[in-house]
């Protein structure tokens, strides 16, 4: 279980994390919502040390992650950032085996070699496990990422916005996996997004962050709401329901004001 | 395995041109070396030994300063993520040529800070360390991390120190400005050997500790957030290991003089040929790399009559290659 107690994080005067409280839930994936700037990304390095806290504690399964050690942690929770940026020449293979990192200390045993492969098998890349990372396509080289952090074998995940320049099918493809990931490998999966209507779909629970605080959470029904996700998006949302689902519409844009700004 | 032939391939040139510069100048030496007459044929014997003995020990010396410039500058581009920098832009060569300048102005080459090759050594490694440090505990404390500004502010300081330098050699008597010469010239004919008893084990000690963070730093090329994830505590690595590259490129540099290119040139050339990302391959080839190119460049040197010296082959090979470097990279 995650615990994070009090935690406050700022840049110069601006506070981007405003005494944070948070239990995040385990076999789980939950979705970390909210406009541009509003601390996701901010939350989730704190979460995974990335950041340390200028106030709070976050603990994992009891402990509390500043008095861990780096490797130690890395046993628990594996972490995605949303830039990738390689400028190493590696193939997916190489990759995924950096994953066992924590665990091997770069020398492979059979355990890890068995794991890099299960790893890979599981994300659908054992065909082209020998080709270069800047031979693949988006959706590929980011499957051949969580493919690494699925070799490192934690039982936390988080994502930072996995879903960035993948196109429809691919992100559908992705949160299907990860969905899998929680229900066969009884993963705890954090995500941040920002299509809300992917949350709804794919995620089992919701927090919804604004300036710096969490302003709502819960169970997808409850979020799905217009006035909740007005609220949290400043926005003119619609929901609709499409197959029994709740699906927000927010292409209904206020014409007439930007119009008007425009003269 | 195929990748590794060039590991080998370099292996054995740079064993070649090791053997070429302790024992070339016997087959181009215009004396005889085997005189009939006996007693004329020990006093060359001797001659032999003490030559050889002084080639070799030039050799060792030109050994530890390639592989402690390679190692570092391996190091140092896998902390900036950039193929196209050397540990050398923080300003390590400034700082020598401005030290040993300063040094003959306020106290004359007289004097035991010069003369004394020891004391000198000090002098100048210590200063070089002290500096960099400074630099590292004032810009890297403030803006965590950002090593781009280290390097905007080391290049402003070797451009300032240099222009010290050059502004005080203008105004030295000429006597003074020749030993300067001298002294800021890589020349290993020059160098006292005595300085490799020191540099030998800062060399091992150096080798040691980034031969155990090795697949650390593979994990490192991943990016600061990634590497953090994957367990490895990225700014403690990174402080550290600027740690040791200062300590490495100031013996280096205090012992054979500035030498910008060298380590350029052998990570680049070592990365282009093993196409990997593993720096246990990496260290190897360039360390290999260096040192063929110091000592093949050096026995060329010594046989062609010292028309020219080390750094300015260097700086042309480097140069050219640092411009064909750029154009690719732009490419891509």
């Amino acid at each position: 279980m995650i615990e994070i107690k009090n935690i406050s994080q700022s840049y110069g005067d601006f506070h981007v994390l405003k005494h944070i409280n948070l239990t995040i839930q385990e076999n789980k994936i939950t979705a970390l919502i909210g406009a541009n700037g509003a601390g996701k990304s901010t939350l989730l390095g704190v979460l995974s040390r990335l950041l340390v806290p200028h106030e709070g504690e976050v603990f994992l399964d009891g402990v509390d992650i500043a008095t861990m050690k780096s490797k130690d942690v890395a046993k628990k929770l594996a972490i995605l950032k949303q830039t990738n940026q390689l400028h190493i020449r590696i193939t997916i293979k190489e990759l995924v085996s950096f994953g066992r990192f924590p665990h091997s200390k770069g020398r492979l045993k059979d355990e890890d070699y068995q794991k890099i492969e299960e790893a890979i098998r599981y994300m659908d890349l054992s065909d082209i496990e020998h080709k270069y990372l800047d031979q693949l396509s988006g959706g590929q080289r980011q499957r051949a990422y969580i493919a690494m952090i699925l070799a490192q074998d934690t039982k936390y995940i988080f994502l930072d916005e996995p879903l960035n320049n993948l196109d429809m099918r691919y992100a559908v493809e992705m949160m299907t996996i990860l969905q899998r990931m929680v229900k066969e490998l009884h993963k705890t999966i954090i995500v941040v997004m920002h299509d809300i209507n992917f949350a709804a779909a794919f995620s089992d629970y919701i927090i919804a962050m604004k300036d710096g605080e969490i302003i709502e959470q819960g169970e997808i029904d409850y979020m799905m709401d217009k006035e909740k996700l007005d609220h949290i998006f400043d926005h003119d949302f619609c929901i609709a329901g499409v197959n029994g689902r709740k699906v927000c519409i927010y292409y209904n844009q206020q014409t007439e004001i930007v119009q008007g700004e425009n003269k | 395995m195929k990748r590794h032939k060039y590991i080998y391939i370099f292996l054995v040139i740079s064993i070649i041109s090791a053997l070429l510069y302790v024992f070339l100048w016997m087959l181009t030496t215009r004396y005889d070396l085997f005189p009939s007459d006996p007693e004329r044929r020990a006093q060359m014997a001797r001659a032999i030994r003490n030559i050889t003995q002084r080639k070799t020990i030039q050799l060792i010396a030109m050994v530890v300063a390639a592989v402690l410039i390679a190692s570092t500058s391996l190091v140092f581009q896998t902390l900036t993520h950039n193929r196209i920098l050397t540990p050398s832009l923080i300003g390590f060569d400034s700082i020598f040529i401005t030290v040993q300048t300063l040094i003959i102005f306020l106290f004359t080459s007289k004097s035991l800070f010069y003369t004394n090759i020891y004391i000198n050594f000090f002098i100048s490694a210590g200063l070089m360390i002290f500096i960099s440090m400074l630099m590292y505990a004032l810009i890297l404390r403030k803006n965590r991390n950002n090593l781009i500004f280290l390097l905007l502010v080391g290049m402003i300081l070797s451009t300032l120190s240099r222009s010290l330098a050059n502004f005080l050699q203008t105004i030295m008597n000429p006597d003074e400005f020749q030993s300067i010469v001298i002294r800021t010239e890589v020349s290993v004919s020059n160098m006292n050997t005595g300085i490799i008893i020191i540099a030998i084990p800062i060399l091992i000690i150096i080798l040691g500790l980034i031969v155990k963070e090795i697949k650390a730093l593979d994990v490192m090329t991943l990016g600061e957030s990634q590497a953090t994830g994957l367990g490895v505590s990225y700014q403690q690595k990174m402080n550290l290991h600027l740690i040791y590259i200062a300590v490495a490129m100031s013996v280096a540099t205090a012992m054979i003089g500035p030498i910008s290119f060298l380590g350029l040139i052998a990570v680049n050339a070592s990365r282009e040929l093993l196409k990997t990302y593993r720096h246990r391959e990496l260290l190897i080839l360039s360390s290999l790399i260096a040192i063929t190119f110091l000592v093949l460049g050096q026995t060329i040197i010594v046989e062609t009559g010292y028309l020219t010296t080390v750094t300015v082959w260097m700086s042309l090979v480097g140069g050219l290659y640092m411009i064909y470097l750029i154009l690719k990279e732009n490419k891509a």
